[in-house]
């Protein structure tokens, strides 16, 4: 037949042009990740902050981060012992450059008791710093 | 001399094939490492005891101890559940002006302070210290 020929002409001729609807959605999915997502340093261990109606957003990245996980503290994604964190933070502190707003963050799983807390504030304390966040999300990411 | 006027017909410009090849990794690359967490900070400033500030007369303080993480929170030997607005708002109004210090018994978890801090807040509280419950010293 006539129109069966000339599909099959028009389609072994210019195959290209079938791609061209996919790639529009494909160009519309990569801007949107772009636009939307953010990207971010994954934490050295996985945790869930807790949830908190709390809008407050950080002006500036923290200059320590310290995640606290059940059984494990990392700083600046260095495993420590509690008592090393004293040390590690005022040789951060030492090398920074804006000392006026040097502040540290706490990343810690929503699960993670105070009493474990307590240990590591008590360390920022000795080290002299008083700028310390806890780091809350507003709903609960997807696990 | 014979003219070559097929040529001019050919299609020119870039192959979709390779274009998409990029476009693919380049979304593969952007879904993977994109973050869509809401981000939010609590802060919790660390105050030095050996720098009171005279010029501010302090709040009073009223103590709400968590005991454990079954909901309930314990204020002037009362224990209630966190989710009771009356009674909670109660309080919170009759506490208005005073500082309001959360204490965190042992094994209490981060998220239980935090939904006792939100629930204070949303009911009004205007301050409401987290602060204290991360400190060594137990509250006065």
């Amino acid at each position: 037949m006539n129109i069966g020929k000339k599909f099959i002409e028009q389609r072994d001729a210019s195959g290209d042009d079938n791609m061209i609807p996919m790639i529009n959605v494909v160009f519309l999915m990569l801007v949107f990740f772009m636009v939307a997502g953010q990207i971010q340093k994954s934490d050295p261990i996985k945790v869930q902050p807790p949830v908190s109606i709390n809008e407050k957003r950080a002006q500036t990245d923290p200059n320590v981060l310290i995640v606290v996980g059940v059984d494990a503290v990392y700083v600046n994604d260095r495993l420590l012992k509690i008592e090393e964190i004293q040390t590690a933070l005022e040789q951060t502190f030492e090398h920074s450059v804006d000392k006026e707003n040097f502040w540290v963050q706490i990343k810690a799983d929503g699960s993670v008791t105070i009493d474990s807390l307590k240990p590591i504030f008590a360390e920022i304390r000795k080290s002299g710093l008083t700028k310390v966040s806890i780091a809350t999300q507003l709903s609960r990411a997807a696990q | 001399m014979p003219l070559n006027l097929e040529q001019t017909k050919r299609k020119t410009g870039i192959s979709l094939t390779p274009l998409i090849d990029v476009v693919f990794i380049l979304l593969l690359f952007f879904m993977l490492t994109s973050s869509f967490v809401p981000w939010r900070i609590v802060d919790t400033p660390l105050a030095i005891a050996s720098s009171p500030t005279k010029d501010v007369t302090p709040l009073e303080r009223v103590v709400f101890t968590l005991e454990s993480n079954d909901g309930y929170v314990l204020f002037e030997n009362k224990t209630v559940a966190i989710d009771n607005q009356h009674q909670m708002s109660e309080w919170v109004k009759q506490n208005k002006d005073a500082l309001v210090v959360i204490h965190a018994k042992e094994g209490v978890t981060l998220q239980s302070l935090m939904t006792l801090a939100d629930q204070l807040k949303k009911l009004g509280a205007a301050h409401v210290s987290i602060a204290n419950a991360f400190s060594s010293m137990e509250p006065k």
